[in-house]
């Protein structure tokens, strides 16, 4: 017993790598799709997707896209999962960069989504539009917003008719993983606009306050967040839609099944010791 | 006059755009073109210090043999990119997005999820329940944990329950106090930069 005690107590971290590595990528594998649990739709991210549905054809909705690869795996599904639904929704998208770093990550995300074939009828400049990036806080996007940064669309671009400033524009949904959006909510009071999150699970706490105060119409937290928005797509437009989002899902069970279950073990270790010892 | 101008200046705009969030209509559209204008133009400045301060970084540390060839290494490849985009651009389909997707994304993606594999060996390690405060932590977090995953529901019913009412109360509680000293201590800032007792940002 003592032996092993002892040998729980000096657990090699390579095992412990070797068996959330195992966690995370059995689920992804091809041909365990038995593992995909259906994720039940919180309010807060509910409150994101009738949001969206309230509105009309043509109706304009701003993403602001400020994260970088490094939050690719939580916050890209969300972006695809509400892109879908607004192109379903046939409202048009002006979609804001303010990570440098995400910019070809979201062109190359929205090329992909427009080249499936229910929206090859989506055009750049009258459909969506890349805004691009610009150094700028955003204050300042509130107050000027009648041009993509480049020029580019300024007047041949549909998509810019009567959109001039932020009270043109009927939905905003932030997606960060960083603080970057507490302007955004500071300034909703000013201004009252609609405007929804989505960010990394760490940040989730951040932002629940002011959901309870309203400057937040929705919260899509994290992983979970976006598969919830996946099914809520899914249930309402097409059956059997399942995202990365609810693939990665299983992983992320399983990987928290195997922490909470050496945090347990680290724990009955720790006591048996504390016994031991007197 | 080098440091009274900016403290002017930074008086002016301040109270400006200070007074523009509490009163509606306070300037006209073409105005607030002014600020937004030359907010962007300060942005691209910033960009371009941003550029220099690395070339400044670099070149001195190839110099001085310190970290030579990362730094060789580092240089090149941000000219490569430069050239790269300059050549044929940053859209899709080019090299530059070429580079970036296949390079540059799982490079940051790697990284970051390299937490998770440390989480699990510290969480091991150290999440013991050694007091009172400690056992109250760990049976907090491992209900928001398991409430954030389907199973947790299905282990049992009130699992998702109260996760949500921990995030929901004691949790966003302690935020809003965060929250709170954080604002006063920005208000307190605003307060001591407008009337010049703060000169931290004037390199003083």
């Amino acid at each position: 017993m003592n032996n092993i005690l002892e040998k729980l107590k000096k657990i090699d971290r390579r095992i412990i790598y070797f068996l959330v590595f195992l966690s995370i990528i059995i689920p992804l594998l091809p041909g365990f799709d038995f593992l995909i649990f259906p994720v039940p739709p919180t309010k807060e991210t509910r409150a994101i997707f009738d949001e969206v549905e309230k509105l009309n054809e043509g109706d304009v909705v701003f993403i602001d896209w400020a994260f970088d690869p490094s939050s690719k795996a939580e916050l890209l599904p969300m972006f695809e999962a509400f892109f879908k639904h607004c192109m379903k929704k046939k409202v048009r998208v002006f979609i804001y960069y303010a990570s440098i770093n995400g910019i070809n990550l979201g062109k190359e995300s929205v090329k992909k989504m427009t080249a499936l074939e229910e929206f090859s009828w989506c055009r750049e400049g009258e459909n969506y539009i890349n805004m691009e990036y610009i150094p700028i806080t955003a204050d300042i996007r509130i107050f000027n917003m009648d041009v993509d940064f480049k020029g580019t669309y300024k007047k041949e671009g549909k998509i810019f008719e009567g959109v001039e400033t932020l009270k043109d524009i009927n939905y905003i949904l932030g997606l960060s993983g960083s603080v970057y959006h507490q302007t955004h909510i500071d300034m909703q009071i000013r201004f009252n606009y609609k405007f929804g999150l989505a960010v990394t699970a760490v940040m989730g706490p951040d932002y629940v306050p002011f959901l309870q105060t309203g400057q937040l119409t929705g919260l899509a937290n994290g992983l979970r967040g976006a598969a919830e928005y996946e099914r809520l797509v899914s249930d309402k437009y097409e059956n059997n839609y399942y995202g990365s989002a609810t693939k990665g899902m299983s992983s992320l069970t399983f990987s928290h099944l195997v922490i909470f279950g050496f945090v347990i073990m680290g724990n009955i270790v720790y006591f048996m010791d504390k016994k031991k010892r007197g | 006059m080098k440091k009274e101008i900016p403290i002017l200046l930074g008086l002016i705009a301040g109270i400006l755009w200070y007074g523009e969030f509490f009163i509606a209509g306070m300037f006209q559209e073409n105005q607030k073109l002014f600020f937004s204008n030359g907010m962007k133009i300060a942005g691209v400045v910033g960009v371009l210090v941003g550029v220099y301060s690395v070339a400044r970084q670099n070149y001195y540390k190839i110099k001085n043999k310190n970290e030579r060839y990362y730094a060789i290494l580092r240089v090149s490849m941000i000219l490569l990119m430069v050239f790269l985009g300059l050549k044929s651009g940053t859209s899709s389909g080019t090299p530059f997005s070429s580079m970036f997707m296949n390079v540059y994304v799982p490079f940051q993606a790697t990284v970051f999820s390299l937490l998770a594999f440390y989480i699990a060996s510290a969480a091991y390690r150290s999440f013991k329940a050694k007091s009172v405060e400690s056992a109250v932590l760990l049976v907090a977090s491992i209900i928001v944990m398991l409430s954030k995953i389907p199973l947790g529901g299905e282990m049992w019913g009130q699992i998702p329950v109260i996760g949500e009412w921990i995030m929901d109360a004691p949790s966003s509680a302690g935020r809003r106090a965060i929250i709170f000293g954080g604002y006063l201590g920005s208000i307190t800032m605003m307060i001591r930069i407008f009337f010049g007792l703060e000169r931290s940002h004037l390199s003083e």
